[in-house]
């Protein structure tokens, strides 16, 4: 009789190739399940087993050496519908350079089933051997002694996959498939199969498959995939109105300069969001070391009258140096011209336009650069210190941080 | 007034033009996307690596939905494989790349402009991806609504090219100006029946239908293919398949090609540039203009493939500089090659943005 589930392609493996036999079990398995084809995706590998695809009258997905189980899991949490059956098969080499994407899929046990067809070898390439070519056949070819196989069924077992199992005798592939794909989360099965090109001539050579069949289950819950509602990021963005005035002519552009742990980042931010609120446009970037809680920390800032589009800031016209690893950083900004402001703890060389306060000694290390800011504000009016002070008032800390730029220093 | 980043106004596009899913690998300058599609997205998921996350996405792209993910050059190198199996497969999918100074592994929070003779150059055979690239806060938002739209136009996989300093620093930005995007419709024309899964009729692009529907057998293939989807070694049916995927792109071309043209009559000289480096030119050219001088702006935003709309304006121009930020030009090398012309000029520098200056000391007008 017609299968319902394989097409009438001939089989395209070589006479007396294992794999053939597996692909008959797999048509029996869904037949006795009876299943729509059109409810199974067959996701196949590259190499001997990639070649199932014509033979299938089920949905069909030919992808990457390897990369199969990590496709079939991506289409069952696109389909995120346990009715569809994603089937990944690949063979040794397959699971070898993928055994990632392999432990991947257990881990997560969402509903597919891998069936990997172990013929021992790399066939389309001509034999050579793979992570899962067993001791036994190695030491008859006398290649990679001594390299133990990988066992991906304890592998998996391990990653949690709720079913995996490796399957020698093929009298026992159409029950072992059936319960496979019944398993309702992630089930690994490893097929043996023969090679007469390269590997095993026979049926009866499979003892050269010297690993054990074996069954593991781990009972846990399946993880199902869920789309769910969220809201526009839109929504959280604080809304800055334009509540003050300024004195700016055209631009300023601020170097602030800490250590980790300073509040560098923080006050950047609010001072951009002052000028915000004093009509300015402004932009902020940060710098630091990726290890992000020691070592320096850098923040730019820009006001300006006009739309700023160039955000770099090349000179800038005042830098706040708060420590030592700040001031490493902006030395090589400092010249002649540019204002610096900058904690007395510091020993700047004498230049005409240092500013040197107590900032850390009067409102601790966190605040230093806030209260720097605020002075500086203070002295030059370049925006009212109350946009900065609104600037605060969202902040959780608020009520510390205007304590900290009220302290006179 | 808000102060916010590029990413955010990206990821918001994204879902609002209705991508389902963000998939994520950690990685700097792209780490804002992750904490932005975690939030914002229907589905999130932690990749355990980039060519999971790529694979994975084309799953999600053959059932349906449409995927989304962040990188930079380390993790996009990783892909590569996998993105010529989603291109080959035609399935749409987003990629936001964020540029950051290489080689290799670089310096990962400092900025740069070098991918784009890699993407280029992405897939074998050398056919054309779409690469489009934002140039201000707009762009974010509107290119990526357009990278959507195009991906599922054209069944394809789309790079949205950006760069360290778009996407994480923070501007001031009013979002109300923003234009309202709506969910991309992926209804489907009627199909002529027989449907096969590759066969498209006049616009080169095959309909498309998820695997598991119960009316189309579908058959996704990374092989080359007949418009079945049968693995084939090379019968004309399956070159013919073959050459459709660079006429699928060139030919409708004119669908996704953006670009900002600053014309200043009788002007001789263009700047071209993109992405990052625009924000000094419209600065420079400002300040050339403030003295009279001469000068035309092209701020490219559709990459690849280039358009003839594109070269036609760069031809017309006496003298053309190159605004980029990497080391040889790369942009500039996909216009002209490497054949030298004494009327082109380029500006570039690594490991820090071109700045207004650097423009007009290398104009001199």
């Amino acid at each position: 009789m017609k299968s319902p589930v394989l097409t009438d392609k001939k089989m395209p493996f070589c006479p007396g190739c294992g794999h053939g036999i597996i692909v008959n079990s797999i048509s029996k398995s869904f037949i006795e399940l009876g299943y729509n084809p059109l409810d199974i995706i067959i996701v196949s590998d590259i190499g001997c087993s990639g070649l199932v695809d014509p033979l299938f009258a089920t949905h069909t997905v030919h992808g990457l050496h390897g990369r199969a189980p990590a496709l079939g899991l991506g289409v069952a949490m696109g389909l995120a519908d346990r009715s569809k059956k994603v089937i990944v098969i690949q063979g040794d080499g397959g699971a070898t350079i993928g055994l990632q994407h392999l432990l991947e899929a257990a881990r997560r046990n969402i509903d597919i089933t891998l069936l990997v067809f172990n013929n021992l070898l790399y066939g389309m390439t001509g034999g050579q051997i793979s992570g899962l070519s067993t001791d036994k056949f190695k030491e008859l070819r006398q290649v990679e002694e001594g390299v133990p196989p990988f066992d991906i069924i304890k592998l998996a077992h391990q990653a949690g996959a709720m079913s995996s199992a490796r399957v020698i005798s093929p009298a026992n592939f159409t029950e072992s498939i059936k319960f496979a794909v019944e398993t309702p989360g992630f089930a690994l099965l490893e097929l043996a199969s023969i090679c007469p090109s390269y590997g095993l001539q026979k049926i009866k050579e499979l003892d050269e498959f010297s690993q054990e069949a074996d069954a593991l289950l781990n009972n846990r819950k399946v993880n199902e995939v869920v789309y769910r509602e969220t809201s526009s990021l839109l929504n959280d963005v604080e809304i800055i109105s334009k509540k003050f005035n300024t004195s700016i002519d055209e631009r300023y552009r601020i170097l602030l300069a800490g250590s980790a742990g300073g509040g560098i980042q923080l006050a950047a931010e609010l001072l951009a969001k002052a000028g915000i609120s004093a009509g300015l446009h402004s932009t902020m970037k940060g710098e630091y070391p990726v290890t992000v809680g020691t070592g320096f920390s850098i923040a730019e800032v820009i006001l300006s009258r006009k739309p700023i589009y160039y955000t770099g800031l090349d000179t800038p016209d005042v830098i706040f140096i708060m420590t030592e690893d700040g001031l490493e950083k902006v030395k090589s900004f400092m010249n002649a011209d540019t204002l610096i402001i900058a904690d007395d703890l510091l020993s700047l060389s004498e230049a005409n336009n240092i500013s040197s306060k107590p900032f850390s000694k009067k409102v601790g290390k966190r605040s230093a650069i806030l209260n720097a800011i605020s002075s500086w504000i203070s002295d030059t009016n370049v925006i009212p210190k109350e946009a900065l002070i609104d600037a605060i008032k969202p902040h959780k800390h608020a009520e510390l941080l205007i304590k900290a730029i009220e302290t006179e220093v | 007034m808000v102060l916010t980043d590029a990413s955010m106004l990206i990821t918001e596009a994204c879902v609002k033009a209705g991508a389902d899913a963000f998939i994520g690998y950690p990685i700097t300058p792209s780490n804002k996307f992750y904490n932005y599609g975690s939030k914002r997205f229907p589905l999130f998921l932690a990749g355990p690596d980039e060519i999971t996350v790529l694979q994975w996405m084309t799953g999600l792209s053959a059932a349906g939905k449409f995927p989304v993910t962040a990188t930079a050059f380390p993790g996009l190198a990783l892909m590569a494989e996998t993105f010529n199996m989603a291109y080959m497969m035609e399935l749409p999918m987003l990629l936001i790349i964020t540029q950051r100074l290489g080689p290799s592994t670089g310096s990962a929070t400092t900025g740069a402009q070098g991918d784009l003779s890699f993407i280029n150059g992405l897939i074998s055979g050398g056919y054309p991806v779409p690469v489009l690239c934002p140039s201000n806060f707009e762009d974010a938002w509107k290119l990526t609504e357009e990278s959507i739209k195009t991906a599922i136009n054209l069944r394809t996989p789309v790079i949205l090219l950006t760069s360290k300093e778009m996407v994480m620093t923070q501007k001031s930005f009013d979002i109300s100006i923003l234009p309202e995007i709506n969910k991309i419709n992926r209804e489907q024309e009627p199909i002529d029946l027989p449907y096969k899964t590759y066969k498209s009729g006049n616009n080169f692009v095959p309909p498309f239908v998820p695997v598991g529907n119960h009316e189309h057998l579908i058959r996704l293939n990374s092989s080359t293919h007949d418009d079945e989807g049968m693995i084939q070694k090379n019968s004309p049916n399956a070159i013919a398949n073959t050459i459709r995927l660079k006429e699928k792109m060139e030919k409708r071309l004119d669908e996704y090609t953006f670009f900002d043209y600053d014309k200043q009559d009788d002007s001789k000289n263009l700047i071209v540039t993109y992405g990052i480096s625009a924000g000094a030119a419209r600065n420079a050219v400002e300040e050339l203009r403030k003295n009279n001088k001469k000068i035309s702006l092209l701020v490219v935003k559709t990459l690849l493939p280039v358009s003839e709309k594109i070269t036609s304006i760069i031809d017309s121009y006496q003298n053309v500089t190159f605004v980029e930020e990497n080391i040889g030009g790369q942009y500039k090398e996909i216009i002209y090659g490497k054949v030298y012309r004494s009327n082109i000029k380029q500006v570039n520098k690594i490991g820090f943005m071109i700045s207004p200056s650097d423009i007009i000391k290398e104009l001199s007008l």
